[in-house]
C-alpha cells in the first residue's frame, strides 16, 4: 500500500539574509506513514515539529531531501484536497461566525456552501459549538477557537488529518473530547498525523510514534514495539535464595509480595534469571514484561546526551 | 469560486480594518473642513455675482479633488499590502493555503478584494465630484466611465505595487516606499518645473515609477474650463493600457516571489 506521507532524507537549514549564520532545523529526517495509521510526531519545543509539518503542508521548502504526500509533492492541489489541517495556535478571521467560516473554507475547497447546512451543523455539534452559531469568532475562548479549528480540519471529510498541537489551550474536559473525536476518526479509518505534548493522551490513540530532538529523528516505530523495547520484566517466584541475590540477581529490585518474592530484571537478562531460579529449585509463578509509558520513553530519548545533537 | 471567496472575505475584512477606518475618518474630517468655506461662499452667492463666486470656488474644488485622488492611491497601496500582511501576521494564511488554493489565486483574491473596496471608494468620490460641481454651480460634462475607469486603473497600479513590496517587506516599509514613489513620480512628471535632477535621471525614473499623472481622472473633470479637453479614444487606450500593463507586471512579480517564499506566522 502506498505511503500517505514520505519524508526522504529531509533537511531544512534556515539562513539569515546578509549573514553566514545557519540553523539546521531538521537534519536528514526520513520516515513513512501508512494509510489508516495514527502517527504521533513528538519532540521538545524547538525540535523541528512545526517546521516538518510546515514542509509537509507546502508552506516551507526543504533545503534537501524529498517529501511526498499521497505520492505528490507538498502543496499539490490534488494532495491538498485530501488533507485537513489544524495549525498550531490556529487563527481565524475574527469577524466571521463559525458557520460563515466553515462556508468560506468550503468555498476554498471548491465546494458549494449552499447545500452544506446539515454538514456544518453536524460538524458544530461534533465539536460542541452548537448554540454559538451567531457569536463572532473574535469573542470565542481559546478552547472554542481550537474546536472550530478542528471542525474546519474535518470539513471536507479528508483522508489525512494533520493536527499541530490539537489539544493546546483546551481544558481537561476539552482534551478528552478531542481525544474521543480522534478515536472516532481512527475507527473510521482516517490517517492522522499529530504533534502533541500531552503524551498520556497520545499514547491512547497513536499506532506509530516518531520522536525528534534538535532536528534529528531519534526514535521511530510502532507504539507497541517502542514501549515494550528496552524495558524490564517482572518475575514473581516463591522464594529467592540469598546466593542468587548476590550473583545472578544482583542489582535487581527485590521485594516481598503475597505469593513470594517479586523482582525486576532487564529484559535481556530474563532467561538467565529464570534458569537460575529453576536451577536453585525455586518455583517461577509469573513473568510479565513491563511496559514503558510514552512519557518515560520520550524523556529518556530527549534527555539522552547521545540521542541527538 | 475560490478567488471570489477570498476577494469577498478580503473586502469584508478591509471594511473592518481599524487603520483604514482611521484613514478614511481623517480624510472625511479634512474634506469637511475644506467644504466649509465652499458652503459659506455658496450662501453668500445669493447676494453677489455668481460668476465671481465660481472663480473663488473652482480652485478649491480642484485642490479637494487632487487631495481625494492622492488619498485614494495611498489607500489602495496600504489596503493591498495590509490585506496580505495581516493574513501572514495573524497566521490565517496557513489555514487558507492548506486548502486546495494556489498561491497566485490567494494573491489575486486579495487584489480583487482591494479593487472591490476601491470601486466603492470611486463611486463615493464620483458622487462627491457631482456634489462639489453642484455646489460650485458647474456641471461635469465628462462621461462618468472616465471618472470610474481611470482612477480604478490607477488604484490597480498602486495596489499591485503594494502587494509586490509586501511580499518581501513589512507593510509599513512597503507603504513608505509607495509614498516616496508617488512623490517621485510627481517630481519627474513632464511639466514639473523642478531642475535639480539631470534629464537622463528624470527620464529614467519617469519610466520606472508608476507615472500615473496620465491616469488622473482630474484631467477629465470639466468643472473648470482650463481642464476641459476632448480626449481621443487612442489617448484613453494608451493611458489605460500603460496602467494595466504596469499593474500586471507588478502583480506577476509579486506572484512569482510569493510562490517561492516560506509561509509562517510573522
Amino acid at each position: 500500500m502506498a505511503a500517505v506521507i514520505e519524508f526522504q532524507h529531509v533537511t531544512k537549514v534556515y539562513k539569515r539574509i546578509f549573514s553566514e549564520e545557519k540553523l539546521a532545523a531538521l537534519s536528514d529526517v526520513s520516515f513513512e506513514m501508512e494509510p489508516g495509521q495514527v502517527c504521533a510526531f513528538l519532540g521538545p519545543n524547538g525540535a523541528g515539529k512545526t517546521t516538518s509539518i510546515s514542509m509537509l503542508m507546502g508552506f516551507f521548502f526543504p533545503t534537501s531531501g524529498q517529501i511526498r504526500v499521497f505520492g505528490k509533492p507538498p502543496g499539490d492541489l490534488a494532495a491538498k484536497e485530501q488533507i485537513g489541517f489544524l495549525p498550531e495556535n490556529f487563527a481565524f478571521h475574527k469577524f466571521l461566525t463559525a458557520p460563515k467560516l466553515l462556508r468560506f473554507h468550503l468555498q476554498l475547497a471548491g465546494r458549494n456552501p449552499d447545500s452544506a447546512g446539515t454538514l456544518i451543523s453536524d460538524l458544530l455539534n461534533k465539536v460542541k459549538l452548537n448554540g454559538y452559531e451567531n457569536l463572532k469568532i473574535g469573542k470565542y475562548s481559546r478552547g472554542m477557537v481550537q474546536r472550530i479549528g478542528i471542525a474546519q480540519a474535518l470539513l471536507c471529510d479528508p483522508n489525512l488529518i494533520v493536527l499541530d498541537e490539537p489539544t493546546s489551550g483546551l481544558d481537561p474536559a476539552g482534551r478528552r473530547e478531542v481525544l474521543q473525536l480522534l478515536t472516532q476518526l481512527k475507527a473510521e479509518g482516517k490517517t492522522i498525523f499529530l504533534s502533541s505534548h500531552i503524551l498520556p493522551e497520545v499514547e491512547q490513540i497513536a499506532d506509530h510514534v516518531i520522536i525528534i530532538n534538535r532536528g534529528k529523528m531519534v526514535r521511530s516505530g510502532s507504539l507497541r514495539d517502542l514501549l515494550a523495547s528496552g524495558g524490564q520484566v517482572e518475575i514473581v517466584a516463591d522464594r529467592v535464595p540469598d546466593e542468587l541475590r548476590h550473583s545472578t540477581l544482583s542489582g535487581a529490585i527485590v521485594e516481598p509480595v503475597q505469593q513470594g518474592v517479586r523482582f525486576l530484571v532487564e529484559a535481556a537478562r530474563k532467561r538467565e534469571a529464570v534458569e537460575a531460579l529453576w536451577a536453585a529449585g525455586c518455583d517461577v509463578i509469573a513473568m510479565t514484561p513491563q511496559r514503558n509509558t510514552l512519557e518515560e520513553l520520550f524523556l529518556k530519548e530527549v534527555d539522552t546526551p547521545g540521542g541527538a545533537k | 469560486m475560490k478567488i471570489r471567496a477570498i476577494a469577498l472575505n478580503t473586502f469584508s475584512s478591509l471594511l473592518r480594518n481599524k487603520i483604514i477606518i482611521l484613514f478614511c475618518a481623517g480624510c472625511i474630517c479634512i474634506l469637511l473642513l475644506m467644504l466649509t468655506p465652499l458652503l459659506i461662499l455658496r450662501k453668500q452667492s445669493g447676494t453677489q455675482n455668481a460668476e465671481m463666486m465660481q472663480m473663488a470656488v473652482l480652485p478649491l474644488i480642484g485642490s479637494m479633488m487632487t487631495f481625494i485622488s492622492g488619498f485614494g492611491s495611498l489607500l489602495a497601496a496600504w489596503s493591498a499590502s495590509d490585506a496580505v500582511a495581516s493574513e501572514m501576521r495573524s497566521g490565517t494564511v496557513l489555514a487558507l493555503l492548506a486548502r486546495p488554493v494556489r498561491r497566485w489565486e490567494f494573491l489575486l483574491g486579495k487584489f480583487l478584494g482591494v479593487q472591490l473596496m476601491m470601486f466603492v471608494f470611486v463611486l463615493i468620490m464620483l458622487g462627491l465630484n457631482y456634489l462639489l460641481a453642484w455646489i460650485g454651480g458647474a456641471t461635469i460634462q465628462t462621461n462618468p466611465w472616465v471618472l470610474i475607469v481611470y482612477p480604478m486603473v490607477r488604484y490597480m497600479v498602486y495596489s499591485s505595487l503594494g502587494i509586490l513590496l509586501v511580499t518581501v517587506m513589512h507593510p509599513i516599509v512597503a507603504f513608505c516606499i509607495v509614498l516616496v514613489t508617488m512623490i517621485g513620480a510627481g517630481l519627474v512628471a513632464p511639466g514639473n518645473p523642478q531642475t535639480f535632477m539631470p534629464e537622463w535621471l528624470r527620464t529614467g525614473l519617469f519610466y520606472i515609477f508608476p507615472s500615473s499623472n496620465l491616469l488622473s481622472e482630474t484631467r477629465f473633470l470639466t468643472i473648470t474650463r482650463a481642464t476641459l479637453r476632448a480626449a481621443l479614444w487612442t489617448d484613453h487606450a494608451t493611458a489605460l493600457a500603460y496602467g494595466l500593463d504596469y499593474a500586471l507586471v507588478c502583480f506577476l512579480l509579486a506572484a512569482w516571489i510569493f510562490h517561492s517564499r516560506s509561509l509562517s506566522r510573522d
